[in-house]
């Protein structure tokens, strides 16, 4: 339509003011590959395929060798400190040696069991806590003015302005023995001797929280902004008083919006690494730091890759849940 | 003698409001609704009697929908107050109201079937059983002719579907009062005639009082027992259909209710059996079989139907009154009529629709610049003073 118009601005006149190139491409339209390319949709199909061969390279790839190296043999001494796992034997037979016994190691080592469930249990009760947090926050926002919820919003994202490390930083500043809040509660006479909050699953709480309440806000938000008042109005005329109302429309319409800021919650908090590593425990670790002390302090790499493909294995199941319901809320949208 | 009085009895049986003592069950005491600077409703005073159906008529922002609003409870009157039955309605969250209300957008819940959509406003209710919330549903989905669709949701559903289920979810709770918000709007022609049908037929045998919202006139005209036109927040003329198409009290009303030829003169001759008008957009007298009472030499707009101007190729015997020459300057076939614009001597183009009863050959048909004669009957012009 956009080509065939272009030629018969052409063909009417040359726009005199235009340089030769524009005076060209007027007469003559765009190039012919140009014009196969949009044709045939080839465009779309590049723009789509360039992304995924970066993540075929830098995703897919990486993903298999980890893979591979998991179920390898632990060398201490070799470099890199595992087996083969495939080896060209010298009659030319492919030799492939796949060995279980890092994943039989992740179930019976009680220290791994633990963290895993240490894990587990810290990214839930983060994400609920995010969720009852969250929750008002977006509502309140998506009700507001929409002069006072750009700003709102605004405050949301803000903290994302300084560097994550940063803000887990200051926050050992303030939950500290002689900290911020230690020294002004002794000073209101709220307590007489420092509470411990450093080092605690509290303090791994308050860190997850703070850090990833924008993530459960923001989807909670776009979804409760799009609820169409009128339908809480039928409520009401219906006989539902305000709390009914809530709870068979809003909160039933929003399950995308809380099944989204769940799991962009619950999915990195299980791997966190930072925050616990900082503010946590010390006698118990979470599933992460483990993988990290594995791969860096014992150099046993073929255990470190078992437990990364376990944790990837244990959050494709939520992942997959995400996507699901994301689908479903755009299939809504649409209608 | 003993007719007459039968007929008058049944007039006021089937038109309450032309009883004084009739109580009224709607009354809306001057009711003021602001927002801001902005006045949405101006000290409007109404009665709607039981069993009516009551038609709110105007177009966007004239405060019909606020009204409505305000007498479902999702707007507070900045002054006034409204009484249902007798009780003053101030301060009663719309849950509490006995009143329910059709959505012009219908306000479905999406996530619900049609049966729950319906079952909603019962399960709100205490003391109904299961059992009878189900009958309840089931009955009223017969009524709506929805059975087949109780299992979808609403987005599996038409248009025409999707309004029946609201209708249903209003009526469900068998309301003392049903308001309805632009309720046909989203529907097309067919589906719109035949629902104003059902709508009617389901007032009358539920016995259910509407207040029906709408901006247009025909469907006004259809459903309503009374209409109330409004303009600028405020109402301007109530009274039945016909009273307000045939005797429109201001240039507004004749103006929206159908289309009219309105022709700007001074009243010349004003006695109690006929009045005459001397009008420079007509370029004539128009003469008028009964009185205007009003002070001779005022400014007056005679307003003619369209249906109500006949239409000649040969001149009239008296050309001095209500007639105009004029050449046809556009025709549009209607089908059942024929619409002719007129544009006649004195500049002014004049609008006169005929209805088709003769097949007739193109030949036989009035044509595009023929001059024609526009005539009309002395009974026909309503004179209005504003």
């Amino acid at each position: 339509m956009s080509l065939s118009a272009a030629r018969t601005v052409g063909t009417r006149g040359t726009p005199g003011r235009l340089g030769p190139v524009w005076t060209f491409l007027f007469r003559y339209g765009p190039p012919r590959w140009t014009e196969y390319l949009i044709k045939n949709w080839a465009g779309q199909r590049l723009v789509i395929s360039l992304p995924y061969l970066w993540l075929l390279i830098f995703f897919l790839v990486p993903f298999l060798i980890v893979l591979k190296i998991s179920f390898a043999e632990f060398s201490p001494l070799g470099r890199p400190p595992y087996e083969p796992v495939f080896r060209w034997l010298d009659e030319g037979a492919l030799q492939i040696k796949l060995l279980v016994s890092s994943y039989t190691y992740l179930f019976n080592e009680p220290l791994y069991v633990s963290s895993w469930g240490y894990s587990i249990m810290v990214a839930a009760v983060s994400t609920v806590l995010c969720l009852l947090l969250g929750y008002p926050m977006a509502y309140a926002i998506a009700r507001s003015t929409p002069t006072y919820r750009n700003v709102f919003l605004m405050l949301v994202i803000l903290p994302f302005w300084t560097s994550f490390l940063l803000r887990v930083y200051a926050w050992i500043g303030l939950l500290k023995t002689d900290g911020v809040i230690n020294n002004v509660l002794m000073w209101l006479g709220i307590i007489d001797a420092p509470l411990t909050m450093m080092y605690t699953s509290f303090a791994v709480y308050i860190g997850i929280v703070y850090s990833y309440l924008p993530f459960m806000i923001l989807p909670l938000y776009s979804n409760l902004e799009k609820h169409d008042n009128t339908l809480l109005e039928a409520a009401s005329d219906l006989g539902a008083g305000p709390i009914k109302a809530f709870l068979r429309v809003t909160l039933p319409l929003s399950f995308p919006g809380i099944v989204a800021g769940s799991l962009l919650v619950f999915i990195p908090a299980v791997g966190e690494y930072v925050i616990p590593s900082l503010l946590g425990r010390t006698d118990q670790l979470m599933i992460a730091k483990l993988l990290s002390d594995e791969f860096f302090l014992n150099r046993d790499w073929p255990k470190a890759s078992a437990v990364a493909i376990a944790m990837l294995l244990l959050l494709v199941v939520p992942i997959m849940l995400f996507q699901h319901f994301q689908n479903k809320e755009l299939q809504a949208n649409k209608k | 003698m003993q007719s007459a009085e039968r007929r008058t009895d049944k007039k006021i049986k089937n038109e309450p409001w032309r009883d004084p003592n009739a109580e009224a069950y709607v009354r809306f005491e001057n009711i003021t609704k602001r927002f801001g600077d902005f006045v949405a409703v101006n000290n409007v005073s109404l009665k709607i009697y039981k069993g009516e159906i009551f038609c709110l008529l105007g177009g966007s922002g004239c405060g019909k929908s606020t009204l409505l609003r305000m007498m479902a409870g999702f707007e507070q009157p900045s002054a006034g107050t409204i009484y249902l039955d007798g009780q003053d309605l101030a301060g009663i969250p719309p849950y509490e109201r006995p009143v329910n209300m059709m959505f012009q957008s219908y306000a479905l819940f999406p996530h619900m079937t049609v049966e729950k959509n319906i079952a909603f406003g019962l399960e709100q209710e205490k003391g109904l059983s299961r059992s009878e919330i189900a009958t309840r549903v089931t009955d009223i989905l017969e009524i709506v002719k929805l059975t087949p669709f109780a299992v979808r949701k609403p987005h599996q559903l038409s248009g025409g579907q999707r309004q029946r289920v609201a209708l249903a979810r209003s009526l469900v709770k068998r309301p003392k009062l049903l308001l309805l918000d632009e309720p046909l709007g989203a529907l097309d022609k067919k589906l719109r005639e035949a629902t104003q049908f059902e709508l009617i037929n389901i007032q009358e045998s539920l016995g259910v009082t509407f207040i029906v919202v709408t901006h247009d006139q025909e469907e006004a005209m259809t459903l309503a027992s009374r209409i109330g036109v409004m303009n600028r927040g405020e109402i301007v003329q109530i009274g039945t259909p016909t009273e307000i198409y045939e005797f429109p009290m201001t240039k507004f009303v004749a103006d929206f209710i159908g289309s009219v030829n309105m022709f700007e003169g001074q009243l010349v001759e004003d006695l109690p059996d006929r009045a005459r008008i001397k009008s420079d957009e007509l370029g004539g007298l128009i003469y008028i079989d009964h009185g205007i009472s009003s002070a001779p030499g005022a400014t007056v707009w005679a307003a003619v139907r369209p249906e109500k101007i006949n239409i000649q190729r040969q001149p009239p015997a008296n050309t001095s009154e209500n007639c105009a020459k004029g050449v046809v300057k556009e025709i549009a076939y209607m089908g059942d009529v024929s619409i002719y614009l007129v544009k006649i001597d004195s500049g002014k183009t004049v609008r006169v629709t005929l209805p088709n009863v003769e097949r007739l050959s193109d030949d036989e048909r009035i044509q595009w610049d023929e001059t024609v004669w526009l005539t009309w009957h002395a009974s026909s012009p309503v004179v209005v003073t504003q």
